[in-house]
């Protein structure tokens, strides 16, 4: 049962897209996709609930074990949230005139293609398919990049195109010398599927794997934002529609980062842990260290948001790189927190915009006087990304930071503590300077919308759970999937 | 005096090179005119102009020093020197000791060089300008002729002209590995370059703009000029004899019987011929290219050359 | 046909391939750098049914006459029509000096030689020189993307680079699985569409080209 289930996930954002070009009412197209996305939430607890009970399950090139049932929580979780926000965010920008009215059944049908092929790469046990995947959602959120039409979208969505699909070649290619070195050992029959080139990979031959890990992680780097390339994300995540920059800051870059993730337990097994190791390493430094001048300098809400993005999966590959089960379990928690705050974050910073018609940080000032409740969650979660308690961002870097500790790496947790301590406080300037103070003359003074408010608060509260605790339900999975990559 | 080799074979294929290549001139430029929907003029006539010259007195400007007048025997004689080294209608042994595809490039080498130099000792402004031009391209065309050499020199394990066609034998095109299709393709950009012929000089006109080998030849007259012409004639045939020694040795004689000979004099024609047919496609196809973008131009050369030596070594 | 007689083949393959790759990179002219990339595409379609008669692998036979239809044909000829339809300036605008990409290019390959050196165990018997050759074409294809500031020929470096990629798993691993080749070329499609569309919506917006955009920046 929980093998069609496997092949069910997908199809249903699939068969949505599909239904979405037939209506052109925009209640219709806002109430299936709500719908359609809730019931994709339904069919992954159930998954879920299998996995927590029978172990991984399997069928075809289809695969899922706890480690990408953490990411596919995610995911759906995050679908749900952008599709109630949608509803009231919709609504404002067709108004404005940002989002024209027929062309609104393509936006909502490549949405849900995008997540149709975010959903195939979670669930990818074939090295192949994966990467087909990766490549089906460059090109559907590409296109969604450039969805308002305008230059600097259109520009956006080029640098997008281009270089990630440079990205992803280099990463086919370290998929290629993979599968050469497992059919060296294993003849052809099933050398591209993850699970079986596990069982025999500690007799891989190291020199090619080495290689192929090398490529692979600047490959499906490029598309995680990891430094230096990184350049396409900044211009992407901001031009984007904000549930499109959503769902790219919040959950197709830790779609990359589970491809290396992959990619990183073969390599572990094939030549030692320490090779894989110190390669995320120098990458996650080198985002962060990046990332920070940037976010002092930024006037653009969400360019600033997309360079937190650089930051954060620089820490989630720190966590990797520091490895063992603190690092790792600290990692894979901070990929599920990093991606509820940031589209917490992306939301208050989409309802700000919408009600100032700018981007310009100093435009949107004084929110919290016309919009007291949306100037909160921007706070909430402006504090969340910089690291402070009781939320969870801050449960997740403080076990990254013990795992560095723990295992030595003093140079690498001294640059990142002094990173963090910066980054805090332009965040906190930045917010604050937005939030406090005399509302500018370009505030609109309508009410807020409820269900832009309703989606945030939802992720609020998740945010504040995880940091207060982590539910044991959760705990398990988390533990499982540390197990899957520390071995 | 002439190694391994009879001094009658020696003179035989040195006379035959350097009759048959005014030949070849004759042939290019008569298959440009029927492309180009025009009668021409004859096969003979670069014979007719070299023996018009001979008959006729030398002219030489008063800034010229003595050395002048004997630039254009040299450069005839380093040419057809050169000339004594291809293999025409036989494998085996070079013309004199030391004579291999190295010795053959540093005669040609020694012959533009020469050729340059006179033209700066008449000091006329057309003479500098040919002689400055045509050592820019030098140094862009002889390292990449010599990496061609190398590249197929490495496999058989000599320099030398002959034994590297033996080597090859008679199955030329299925003995060809990957790093000669890149070799052959260098040699193919450079061939225009080696034999000043369009897109890198336009050997039929003295206009300054498309002056390099012409510009050198403006100031030597009568016999002078003649020895020039039939100096850059046989240059040419040299160099397509040069590309077929390498890339494609078919029909060179073992022995020194006379059916041997003739065919292998017979064959050597026909491989010449392809080459001229395509030197002629060539130029009637394109326009010369301007001299800024000439480097450009040989170096697609120079990296099909490198990567052809990179195959083999690596 | 023996495996000696493979490998020379491919080998004569991969140095041709490396030829219409110096092509593209020293090429002028747009149209240039498209038939060079159209010749590229039909070298490897060739490649494929070799090595589909030498390993009797029914399915390479499939995919070599995919590449051909595909990515010698039809990719080509939309290219051309974008070419003629839009007016594109026909130069094509180096980032540095079309010297200096040949000098990185040689860079390049000899790096790639290095590199397979040290894979030693993966050059299978039948395959030679192709694996430095593939790694070459990938990252020239890459070079290419990154130093052009014409859309086209990006989008012409990115068949190429997927050339490259196509020709080392051919002859590494006698193709990858029939299903992954598929999905790759259709990816590799719907990217050429959708770069396409691109370049006409901006063409049609601002007089400029799209690769041109350098407005975003900080």
């Amino acid at each position: 049962m929980a093998e069609t289930l496997l092949w069910v996930l997908p199809l249903v954002p699939t068969v949505t897209a599909l239904l979405m070009l037939t209506t052109r009412d925009r209640r219709i197209l806002s109430a299936i996709d709500v719908g359609s996305s809730a019931v994709l939430f339904a069919l992954t607890l159930v998954l879920a609930r299998e996995v927590a009970t029978g172990g991984p399950q399997a069928l075809g090139v289809l695969r899922v074990d706890d480690l990408g049932l953490v990411f596919l929580l995610l995911l759906v979780v995050l679908t749900l949230a952008v599709s109630i926000y949608t509803v009231g965010w919709l609504r404002q920008a067709v108004e404005v005139g940002n989002m024209k009215a027929e062309s609104l059944r393509s936006y909502f049908a490549l949405v849900h293609a995008f997540v149709a092929t975010m959903v195939v790469t979670v669930l990818a046990d074939n090295l192949g398919v994966l990467w087909i995947a990766m490549e089906g959602t460059t090109i559907t959120s590409a296109v969604l990049i450039g969805y308002h039409g305008h230059q600097h979208g259109l520009e956006a969505a080029w640098k997008y195109i281009i270089v990630t699909t440079i990205g992803i070649s280099f990463g086919l290619f370290g998929t290629v010398l993979v599968y050469a070195a497992a059919t060296d050992v294993m003849g052809g029959a099933g050398a591209m599927s993850w699970s079986a080139i596990m069982k025999v990979a500690p007799t891989l031959d190291p020199g090619i794997i080495r290689i192929g890990f090398i490529f692979v992680m600047v490959g499906y780097g490029t598309k995680a934002g990891l430094a230096p390339m990184h350049l396409w994300l900044p211009d992407a995540h901001s031009q984007a529609p904000t549930p499109v920059s959503t769902l790219l800051s919040g959950i197709l870059i830790k779609c990359a980062l589970l491809a290396i993730i992959r990619f990183q337990t073969i390599a572990a097994a094939a030549c030692g842990p320490a090779f894989p190791a110190e390669v995320l390493l120098v990458f996650g430094l080198t985002s962060v260290v990046v990332a920070t001048p940037f976010i002092l300098v930024q006037q653009n809400i969400k360019r600033l948001l997309g360079y937190h993005s650089i930051e954060h999966v620089g820490i989630v590959a720190l966590g990797l790189g520091f490895g063992g089960s603190v690092g790792t379990y600290g990692a894979l928690l901070h990929v599920v927190n990093h991606g509820i705050t940031k589209a917490l974050a992306f939301f208050a910073a989409g309802t700000a915009i919408a009600r100032y018609g700018s981007r310009d940080m100093h435009v949107i000032r004084g929110l919290f006087a016309v919009a007291p409740i949306g100037a909160t969650l921007l706070m909430l979660a402006a504090l969340s990304l910089a690291g402070m308690a009781p939320f969870s961002i801050f449960m997740s870097e403080l076990m990254v930071l013990r795992a560095g500790i723990g295992h030595g790496h003093w140079v690498a947790i001294a640059i990142f503590l002094a990173m963090v301590v910066v980054i805090f406080a332009g965040l906190l300037h930045h917010v604050g300077a937005m939030v406090f103070g005399e509302p500018t003359a370009a505030a609109g003074r309508e009410a807020e919308a409820w269900s832009p408010l309703l989606g945030m608060l939802l992720l609020a509260a998740i945010m504040v759970l995880l940091g207060l605790t982590i539910p044991a339900s959760f705990d398990g999975i988390l533990q499982r999937a540390t197990e899957v990559v520390v071995g | 005096m002439t190694g391994e080799r009879p001094l009658t074979l020696v003179l035989l294929e040195m006379t035959l090179l350097v009759l048959l290549g005014p030949l070849v001139t004759g042939t290019i430029q008569k298959l440009k005119a029927l492309l180009q929907c025009r009668q021409g003029a004859g096969i003979l006539q670069p014979y007719h102009d070299i023996i018009k010259l001979l008959r006729k007195g030398t002219v030489q400007a008063d800034t010229t020093s003595g050395f002048f007048r004997s630039i254009p025997v040299v450069v005839l004689a380093a040419t057809v020197a050169a000339g004594a080294l291809v293999p025409v209608v036989r494998a085996g042994p070079p013309a004199f000791p030391l004579g291999d595809a190295l010795m053959l490039l540093g005669l040609l080498a020694l012959a533009r060089f020469l050729t340059a130099v006179g033209a700066f000792d008449a000091g006329g402004a057309f003479g500098g300008m040919g002689a400055s031009r045509e050592m820019t391209i030098a140094p862009l065309v002889e390292p990449v002729l010599m990496m061609v050499v190398f590249s197929t020199a490495v496999a058989a394990g000599t320099t030398e002209l002959g034994a590297l066609a033996a080597h090859r034998g008679a199955s030329w095109i299925f003995a060809w590995r990957a790093a000669d299709f890149l070799g052959f393709a260098a040699m193919l950009v450079l061939l225009p370059a080696e034999t000043g012929r369009i897109p890198v000089d336009n050997p039929d006109t003295h206009l300054e703009l498309t002056m390099l080998h012409e510009g050198m030849l403006l100031e030597h007259s009568g016999p002078g000029l003649g020895c020039m012409m039939l100096a850059s004639h046989t240059r040419q045939i040299v160099t397509l004899g040069l590309v077929s020694a390498l890339f494609f040795p078919v029909g060179l004689a073992d022995g020194a019987g006379v059916t041997g000979l003739l065919l292998g004099a017979g064959a050597f024609a026909a491989k010449i011929l392809v080459l001229a047919t395509w030197l002629a496609l060539v130029e009637s196809s394109y326009a010369k290219l301007r001299f800024f973008r000439v480097p450009q131009y040989l170096g697609i050369g120079f990296v099909c050359a490198l990567t052809a030596l990179a195959l083999r070594i690596l | 046909m023996t495996p000696e007689t493979v490998q020379t083949i491919i080998d004569d393959l991969g140095a041709l391939l490396l030829f219409t790759m110096i092509l593209i990179i020293a090429a002028r002219q747009i149209s240039n750098a498209i038939h060079a990339v159209a010749a590229q595409s039909l070298l490897i379609a060739i490649a494929g049914a070799v090595l589909a008669t030498a390993t009797g692998n029914a399915d390479l036979w499939v995919i070599a006459g995919v590449t051909l239809t595909i990515k010698a044909i039809v990719l080509p000829w939309v290219l051309h029509w974008v070419v003629r339809r839009l007016n594109v300036r026909r130069e094509i605008e180096p980032v540095i000096a079309i010297s200096a990409t040949l000098a990185l290019a040689v860079v390049v390959v000899v790096m790639s030689f290095h590199l397979s050196a040290s894979l030693g165990t993966v050059r299978q018997a039948i395959t030679g020189n192709a694996l430095p050759v593939g790694i070459a074409l990938t990252l020239l294809g890459v070079l290419v993307m990154a130093t052009r500031k014409t859309a086209l020929t990006q989008m012409v470096g990115l068949f190429a680079s997927e050339n490259g990629i196509f020709f080392t798993a051919m002859a590494v691993t006698q193709g990858m699985p029939f299903i992954i080749e598929i999905g790759v070329i259709l990816d590799v499609i719907l990217a050429a569409l959708v770069m396409t569309i691109m370049v006409l919506r901006v063409r049609s917006t601002v007089d400029a080209d799209i690769a041109d955009l350098d407005r975003l920046r900080g």
